[in-house]
């Protein structure tokens, strides 16, 4: 784990020790080699559990393809916001890649954590340089209180963990994950156990998020710059994902009969956000409320607590990761260009930018979950799982599932066909560097196609 | 020559996050000797190491 | 000042709260009190502005209204017990009394409405003087007399000030003001945790003045008052503009920086004796201080503001302060959190 690590943290003096006219190249570089040795991690070795163990990090079957999507997306990062950062100075832009190069020490150490305590310090911290990222480098004045939701939904979430936290250190005595799979506490159905499972779960829900408490997530994203909207939207709400799937082996029995209100909460958003989605006028709010729909079937599949449920929410995770994250480099390349996210001004693209048009169908395929993308594999599972639950959930599933392949063909349809509006009349023809992007977002999904048990979870 | 001193001295920051990984390396494998100092020591199941083998490949 | 009235000043503070420091016996506790107060007295009106003398006159009405309301439940309690020494305090009249009246010292709510108008009578220096400096006595008397206060006033204590703390900094632009609110709050936390476990008392009250010395000597810095004076920093110094961001979050409480791990332990401490629904209450109500330090951070590191001050080059010029204290109490402001364990075993 240090091995990843180390290296990434020595990516902050590199940052500031380049001359300007290597800093992107370098940090580019650097970043990919690091994303390419955590690819290691993906090698199952024949005893299970926790691997590369260190006294506080360690990885397995679970953090493993969250940890590997992370590092993979520094690069990624990096390379996407090199254009709308290049006309500052130069340490501002220093600055900028050093907020991402903190973001992603600390999900390093959030999903390799192996003490929940750990994994909380590190869930919060990433707030402090997405806050940053978000309020600092964003372009409308509506950033600001993108900052506040962003920072005060997800903290009203996380303290009644915290005290949760607490509350199960001293009734367990401790809080390793090693050892708290062999004595979770036992959970009468007492108010106060009830209470003490809604704080446990809580944070986890407001990050994922769950539809009710989702607001943050919109204006978050809409205000972002292209580098945090790619990692709030693949990573940060992954985060929340990974916490409740640590959580939920210590919540049973409880999770039973009180996760129902939250399953179907989550199916019930999933399709309120895919019809908002049928709604919007801006298109970085249209692949927001996308990601709020997918991840309330990630939810759902969480939730459920059956192999089937685990499997499909780790694979709808990092396959919806890669996707959402495509889809926003994507608008992005269109943003650039035009200054603008409306829909209905961005029309036509395919006959300005052809190529482009390959990968907006290429990632609305796979948004819309396409067989045979990794999407798919995931919504299925979760579908299957739900279903074997209770009956009745096809009919929310499976009308969420038409409402995301609606809203996704409508989003290619109106960004890709259809005549060029008079006002484009300067469209510069898409770069290498935009082009190597997105076929490195989509080429680990298109290699998913082929080897899904990668990112299986603990079930391969 | 001349132009090897100034490749050195543009590009001698790629040399940080290398060092870093060794760095990593060698602080793994030293925890990995710290967390295995109780291997193979019961009574019953302990047996002879081959010689250089390790307890925990 | 004349030098040598300022070192009688100043000495003599720093006498007056190493005798309530070193004391065991309520009536040297007291003048050691009273010396503190009769000192920073001229300190406060140094400047014979008109509203440098209100803030020293309030200043000194309620401290010696603390100080006599000490006095008395001393005194009250020496006649039922015939004991002097603080720490057997038993009385349980004169331990109300004597915690009412160092909540009066400190300015825990409901005593805390002489707080912010006093600081903001006040230049910065004197300010951090007062936000520091004069808490350490009332504390010293506070940690000693910890085993026999009444639980149910403590904890009203610590939940209304975190409270009034939170939500009377919502509608302030004046940061000494704010910083005031920041100081109830922060009292409140400090309190609460009196009753079970007093070390974590000490330990929040030194991390409290690493905070808030941070942030007066960076306001110092920059000589801003008011919240529109912070906006220029970029300009100023934009290293002091970046690193800000962090403290104002650490005064906050988050995770992971200095300011989270007095919280943590005394969440930690609380829980520990089942009083979840306090922690939680104490966690809530922390969020609207934050609200207040984010819009901080809003003005002064994550907006540029269109003006720029007349010259410039300011960032050019070598400021006449000294930023060495300010170099160390921001890194230690921000850092320390790792090392938790060995800070609480020091104090353990």
């Amino acid at each position: 784990m240090l091995k990843i690590l180390i290296p990434t943290l020595m990516l902050l003096p590199t940052t500031w020790l380049s001359s300007p006219k290597w800093l992107w190249t370098t940090t580019t570089a650097q970043s990919l080699m690091i994303a390419s040795l955590s690819l290691t991690w993906l090698k199952r070795s024949a005893e299970p559990g926790w691997l590369t163990l260190n006294s506080y990090l360690a990885i397995d079957p679970l953090s493993t393809p969250l940890l590997v999507l992370t590092c993979w997306l520094l690069p990624l990062m990096i390379m996407a916001s090199q254009n709308h950062i290049s006309p500052e100075p130069i340490n501002r832009q220093r600055m900028y890649i050093s907020l991402l190069i903190s973001l992603q020490v600390f999900l390093i150490m959030a999903f390799g954590a192996t003490e929940i305590i750990l994994f909380y310090v590190m869930f919060e911290a990433t707030l402090i340089p997405t806050l940053a990222i978000i309020t600092r480098w964003g372009n409308q004045a509506e950033r600001l209180n993108a900052g506040t939701y962003f920072l005060f939904y997800t903290l009203v979430g996380s303290l009644p963990l915290l005290i949760a936290l607490l509350i199960l250190q001293k009734d367990v005595g401790t809080l390793s994950m090693l050892l708290i799979q062999y004595s979770p506490p036992t959970l009468l159905p007492s108010w106060t156990n009830k209470i003490w499972w809604a704080a446990c779960l809580l944070a986890f829900l407001v990050k994922m998020p769950l539809y009710g408490i989702h607001l943050w997530l919109p204006k978050a994203h809409v205000e972002a710059p292209i580098a945090g909207s790619m990692v709030l939207a693949a990573v940060l709400l992954k985060l929340g994902g990974y916490g409740m799937m640590r959580m939920v082996i210590l919540l049973d029995p409880l999770t039973k009969e009180l996760a129902y209100p939250f399953i179907i909460l989550a199916l019930w958003g999933a399709i309120m956000t895919g019809s908002t989605c049928l709604r919007q006028t801006d298109l970085k709010a249209l692949i927001a409320y996308s990601s709020v729909s997918h991840m309330g079937l990630v939810v759902g599949g969480i939730l459920i607590q059956t192999p089937w449920g685990f499997t499909g929410a780790i694979i709808l995770m990092i396959a919806h990761g890669l996707v959402s994250s495509a889809l926003f480099c994507l608008a992005n390349t269109v943003y650039e260009r035009t200054n603008t996210r409306t829909l209905l001004i961005t029309r036509g693209m395919q006959t300005l930018l052809p190529l482009t048009a390959t990968w907006w169908f290429i990632a609305s395929l796979a948004n819309l979950a396409l067989p045979p993308f990794p999407n798919l594999t995931g919504e299925m599972a979760i579908m299957a799982s739900l279903f074997y639950w209770s009956e009745w959930t096809l009919i929310l599933t499976g009308l969420a599932a038409l409402i995301t392949i609606i809203y996704t063909m409508y989003m290619f349809m109106t960004t890709q066909w259809g005549p060029v509006p008079p006002s484009m009349n300067n469209i510069e023809p898409p770069h290498s560097r935009e082009h190597l992007l997105i076929s490195l977002h989509l080429i680990p999904i298109l290699l998913l196609i082929l080897k899904p048990e990668l990112v299986w979870g603990w079930y391969y | 020559m001349v132009n090897l001193v100034n490749m050195l001295r543009e590009h001698w920051v790629n040399v940080l996050v290398p060092l870093g990984f060794v760095i990593g390396i060698y602080m793994d494998r030293r925890n990995d000797e710290k967390l295995t100092a109780f291997r193979n020591k019961s009574m019953l199941y302990k047996r002879e190491l081959k010689p250089g083998e390790v307890t925990w490949k | 000042m004349n030098p040598y009235v300022l070192m009688i000043l100043i000495s003599s503070l720093g006498i007056g709260t190493t005798l309530t420091f070193m004391s065991s016996h309520w009536l040297l506790a007291w003048m050691g009190l009273e010396i503190n107060t009769l000192a920073i007295i001229p300190l406060m009106a140094q400047q014979h502005h008109p509203r440098a003398v209100e803030a020293t006159t309030k200043y000194f009405l309620t401290q010696a209204t603390a100080a006599a309301m000490i006095l008395f439940a001393s005194t009250t309690n020496a006649w039922m017990t015939g004991e002097w020494n603080i720490q057997q305090l038993s009385h349980s009249p004169s331990t109300t009394l004597v915690t009412f009246a160092l909540a009066l010292k400190i300015g825990l709510a409901p005593m805390h409405f002489w707080m912010p108008e006093v600081m903001q009578g006040l230049d910065l220096t004197t300010g951090l003087i007062m936000a520091t400096w004069q808490k350490l006595a009332p504390f010293a008397i506070i940690y000693q007399i910890s085993s026999t206060t009444n639980p149910t006033l403590l904890t009203t204590l610590g939940i209304l000030s975190t409270l009034v703390g939170g939500w009377g900094g919502l509608n302030q632009t004046q940061l000494r003001k704010i910083l005031a609110y920041s100081s109830i709050a922060h009292m409140g936390w400090m309190i609460i945790i009196l009753q079970f476990m007093p070390k974590l008392t000490l330990l929040n009250l030194m991390i409290y003045i690493i905070m808030t010395s941070a942030m007066f000597m960076m306001f110092k810095y920059n000589n801003a008052t008011k919240i529109n004076y912070l906006t220029l920093t970029w300009s100023k110094s934009p290293v002091l503009a970046t690193l800000t961001m962090p403290m104002l979050l650490s005064l906050g409480g988050l995770p992971p920086l200095t300011g989270f791990m007095p919280k943590w332990l005394i969440l930690q401490e609380l829980t520990k004796q089942n009083l979840a629904i306090t922690a939680s209450i104490m966690a809530l109500a922390t969020l609207l201080s934050l609200f207040f330090y984010l819009r901080l951070c809003y003005a002064m590191t994550l907006t540029l503001s269109p003006n720029t001050t007349n010259t410039s080059s300011t960032w050019r010029i070598k400021s006449p302060q000294m930023t060495m204290p300010l170099a160390t109490i921001s890194t230690l402001t921000i850092m320390l959190l790792p090392i938790t364990p060995t800070i609480f075993s020091l104090i353990m």
